[in-house]
């Protein structure tokens, strides 16, 4: 029984038609700005088409398990003697009040063919660890992660900096930035390191940027790289749901309006500036501003309709391409973690050493090569029932093959993918199979369900040297008064970037109503 | 090469590259190069896509209906908007119906197989029954109706599934059954099956000659025994309820996971059908993670929870407020989206049975109860929010609910 009173603030009985921001979609993006406008004194209405919110930072319940949907390690956090910048930023919203953070002591456990590596926290002990496992190329590999180290001090002075004539100024000492910014990951790594397995297992991080390893950003893939070896990842108590409520409770504290079940239909425009939005209920609301948390694409085409927004917008879109999806396979097991030898929090596993292979095969709806095998239990005993064990199998794949897929074939086919990565799963955790109690599949078509975003792209744009950090979408929008928060924008895609992104936007619109 | 002219040629390699990224992301979009985001192939949203895959609401019309015993009767539904959807056997539709002015839903579980080209929806008497009585009493062909998609988890599972399923059936708890049975045999068996079927007396039994025709017609692949709890004076079949030692007599003692004669297990009926024979089986050495259970509804009597507070009654009263809606007397004993539903508030549902959570809502005063079963977050829980479906108001209540 639930004994609680709750004291929530009691909504307002009558409902406005003119706010001074509305926001289209709570997923972290939207929820960060959201919360961050409404902090600062303006009307804020967020609209969001699901019944719940925090877009994929949500969780869902099937028999005894509460699955989480997509949080695998949180960057950004730090530990409580070295916080970093989303934990202070959380804080000032009074949404890390309302939440408490599981330290990961870990990065992972990587598993290859004839290689099983658990690679620890700390700039020291991972680079240990990796140049023990490849004594012949430690010369190499220190000095890439010397290099790795160098770019992102650099990249983290800049971003301290904040303040682009102090950035200029400042501009001719960061070497490693200057030169770096537009690199690939994989040119920069192949100079020091030629042994294609240390390759492999310095590029292990290329998942969560979902691009191939010859494209990746060398710049963002350092920072991924960087922030979890040197701070070490955190999981969220209560699974990623409790920050999306936490946000949630900050809004509405600060007397922001959420409206559940709500899409938008239209994002209404004069004279080219968006002058507020239509739901699809028909209710029409005015505002000055409107951030779309959905991805550009649908915002533009859908929303306010491709025939009002410059062409010149389209046009700075071209070189970008849509980012991948992923396939889930939750699994709730009638049997502690340790059982079938699962002791890992993070663990990667991959049927060779070919990462640009494992790309290719996200293109086709094919057996994914590679897995991440994420074991909540590991370091969240609290997240399933005693005894047994919540855990996830995820895949990268790209959205648009899954399109083509017969919906009377869909079950059938995302049984086979989901069997082929629990048969991968299972060279870490023999019999796994045997111990299911409850599994759910989540396709790119679930993605898309939930998510609604193109290609059911959970990284926004792809990745590439030439579309990261401030290469990436402006978050100011073609139109006067939009702007776009979430993972297609700047500062890139993950939960860190996509909070982060939800601050900027904010402080972008209160410079501009300053100086106006 | 000497390490000198390496290092050179690798920065004349990154001022190349830094180039080639200028060129891409300046010059190259004048040329028409890359993706036109405002062609007709990006104007086609996610949600588009999404649509053949999964159907929100269908319109349907009942173009036939079918006494099956003196208490039930099937509802044979078509799609007037479109083709039925895809399905998997044993997933439950939610059906929407206006009765003398109340709009309400009922999950119902086709026993019609997916692919045939109808919906049917079998429905049994329950004494009182708002809905039941008026889909068998006042419906009539050519009636319409809207429904939401199929949903729901009880279906077979290629990943979980043993070779061999044993499925247990209480009254109209037979309907998911059927469906699988009749897509088994549409799509060819690849199990063995063992149905044990529970009723009060023969009179009730559903689908009982299709069930008996079939087990004559696949003795290898399937096995129907019919139980009967009040059997008539000289009645010859089994008796009794789904008992431990029934099953152990019908389907024989569970075996070690993994082996041969490892099975998975199938329960639908009532909510108290359910219970019982969960704890029969695992009493039977029946691991748990063999053993699936279908939605059950909203709890007959909610007094009867094991922690349901026993000062409270059920058929007191308390006050309702829904902010921007207005304040009601509801019933401790009725969930809050009847209450609502029967004071025109029509809020989101679908499984009706606390688990798919679309009727998430917010208490912001006040104290409610839900089922331990109830499928409610653990942040969501912390933070008030209820399955507004299964939960019953202790106290006065303030309540935020989705639009």
């Amino acid at each position: 029984m639930d004994k609680m009173i709750h004291k929530a603030p009691v909504q307002p009985d009558i409902r406005k038609s003119r706010y001074d921001v509305i926001v289209v979609g709570a997923g972290l993006g939207g929820l960060s700005a959201a919360t961050s406008l409404a902090r600062s004194g303006r009307s804020v209405l967020l609209l969001e088409r699901h019944n719940l919110p925090g877009g994929v930072a949500t969780s869902f319940v099937r028999g005894r398990f509460e699955f989480e949907v997509s949080l695998h390690e949180l960057s950004g956090i730090g530990q409580p003697e070295h916080q970093l910048a989303l934990y202070r930023y959380l804080q000032e919203l009074g949404v890390a009040q309302r939440i408490g953070f599981t330290p990961i002591p870990e990065m992972f456990r990587a598993v290859f063919p004839d290689l099983d590596l658990v690679l620890p926290v700390g700039v020291e002990a991972y680079e240990a660890t990796v140049c023990a496992a490849f004594p012949h190329e430690a010369e190499g590999i220190r000095r890439f992660l010397g290099r790795v180290r160098d770019t992102m001090a650099e990249a983290w002075e800049a971003e301290r900096l904040d303040s682009v004539p102090r950035m200029l100024r400042k501009l001719p000492s960061f070497h490693n930035l200057l030169r770096y910014i537009t690199a690939t990951w994989g040119t920069v790594l192949n100079r020091d390191v030629q042994d294609p397995k240390a390759r492999a297992v310095l590029s292990q991080y290329w998942g969560y940027l979902g691009n191939a390893v010859s494209r990746a950003p060398f710049l963002y893939m350092s920072g991924v790289l960087m922030s979890y070896m040197r701070y070490g990842p955190v999981y969220i108590k209560g699974r990623s749901q409790a920050l999306s409520n936490a946000f949630v409770a900050a809004f509405e504290g600060f007397g922001g309006e959420l409206r559940l079940s709500t899409g938008v239909a239209t994002i209404t425009t004069t004279r080219g500036r968006v002058d507020g939005v239509v739901t699809e209920r028909g209710e029409r609301i005015a505002a000055d501003v409107v951030i779309s948390n959905g991805d550009p694409i649908t915002t533009c085409n859908q929303l306010i309709g491709t025939e009002n927004v410059p062409a010149g917008f389209f046009r700075s879109l071209r070189p970008r391409t849509v980012g991948p999806s992923s396939i889930n396979v939750y699994l709730g097991l009638a049997c502690p973690p340790e059982e079938v030898g699962l002791t890992s929090y993070a663990n990667f596993v991959s049927e060779d050493y070919d990462q640009e292979n494992h790309w290719e095969g996200m293109n086709e709806v094919v057996p994914p090569k590679a897995i991440a095998v994420t074991v909540y239990n590991v370091e969240e005993p609290a997240i399933s029932p005693p005894g047994t064990t919540a855990l996830t199998l995820t895949a990268l794949s790209y959205g648009e093959p899954w399109t083509r897929i017969l919906p009377e074939d869909y079950v059938a086919t995302k049984t086979r993918i989901a069997q082929s990565m629990i048969s991968l799963a299972e060279r870490i955790a023999p019999n796994l199979r045997e111990h299911i109690e409850v599994v759910e599949i989540a396709t790119p078509i679930t993605n898309m369900r939930y998510a609604g975003a193109q290609g059911g792209s959970i990284y926004g744009f792809d990745n590439h040297a030439f579309d990261h950090t401030v290469l990436r979408m402006s978050p100011v929008g073609p139109l006067g008064g939009l702007y776009f928060v979430g993972g297609w924008t700047q500062p890139g895609c993950g939960f860190e970037p996509c909070m982060m992104s939800g601050k900027l936007v904010a402080r972008e619109i209160m410079r501009r109503s300053e100086r106006k | 090469m000497s390490g000198v002219p390496k290092q050179l040629l690798h920065l004349l390699e990154d001022a190349a590259q830094a180039a080639k990224v200028g060129y891409t992301l300046l010059v190259e979009p004048h040329f028409r190069e890359g993706n036109d985001y405002s062609s007709e192939a990006y104007r086609d949203s996610a949600q588009s896509v999404v649509k053949r895959f999964h159907t929100a609401k269908m319109a349907l019309r009942v173009t036939e209906i079918i006494v099956d015993t003196a208490t039930t009767k099937t509802l044979r539904l078509e799609r007037t908007d479109g083709v039925l959807p895809h399905f998997e056997a044993g997933q439950y539709i939610n059906l929407f119906v206006e009765i003398d002015g109340v709009k309400t839903s009922r999950p119902f579980t086709p026993s019609s197989r997916p692919g045939c080209g109808y919906l049917d929806v079998t429905v049994k008497e329950s004494p009182g029954g708002f809905v039941s009585t008026y889909l068998l009493e006042r419906t009539r062909v050519g009636d319409r109706f809207e429904s939401t998609g199929a949903d729901g988890h009880f279906h077979l599972d290629e990943i979980t599934d043993r070779q061999e399923l044993v499925f247990l059936a209480g009254g109209s708890g037979i309907t998911p059954f059927m469906s699988i049975l009749r897509d088994l045999v549409h799509r060819g068996w690849n199990k063995r099956v063992h149905l044990l079927y529970g009723c009060r007396v023969p009179d009730d039994v559903i689908f009982g000659a299709e069930l008996a025709q079939l087990a004559r017609d696949r003795p290898d692949q399937f096995r129907y025994s019919l139980v009967v709890s009040e059997p008539p004076a000289g009645y010859a079949g089994l008796t009794g309820l789904l008992d431990a030692a029934l099953v152990r007599r019908q389907v024989g003692a569970p075996e070690a996971s993994g082996s041969p004669g490892d099975r998975s297990y199938y329960v639908c009926g009532s909510r108290l059908m359910a219970d019982y024979c969960r704890g029969e089986l695992l009493d039977l050495g029946v691991p748990r993670h063999r053993i699936k259970l279908d939605l059950l509804g909203p709890p007959v009597d909610v007094t009867h929870e094991p922690d349901w507070p026993v000062e409270v009654a059920g058929d007191s009263e308390r006050e309702l407020d829904v902010p921007g809606r207005g304040r009601y007397r509801v019933r401790v004993g009725e969930p809050l989206m009847s209450s609502l539903e029967r004071n025109g508030v029509v809020t989101p549902a679908r499984c009706r049975s606390g688990s798919c959570g679309v009727c998430r809502a917010q208490v912001l005063s006040g104290q409610v109860f839900m089922p331990a079963d109830t499928g409610i977050r653990e942040s969501d829980k912390a933070h008030g929010y209820i399955h507004a479906c299964v939960a019953y108001p202790l106290t006065d209540l303030v309540l935020k609910i989705p639009d």
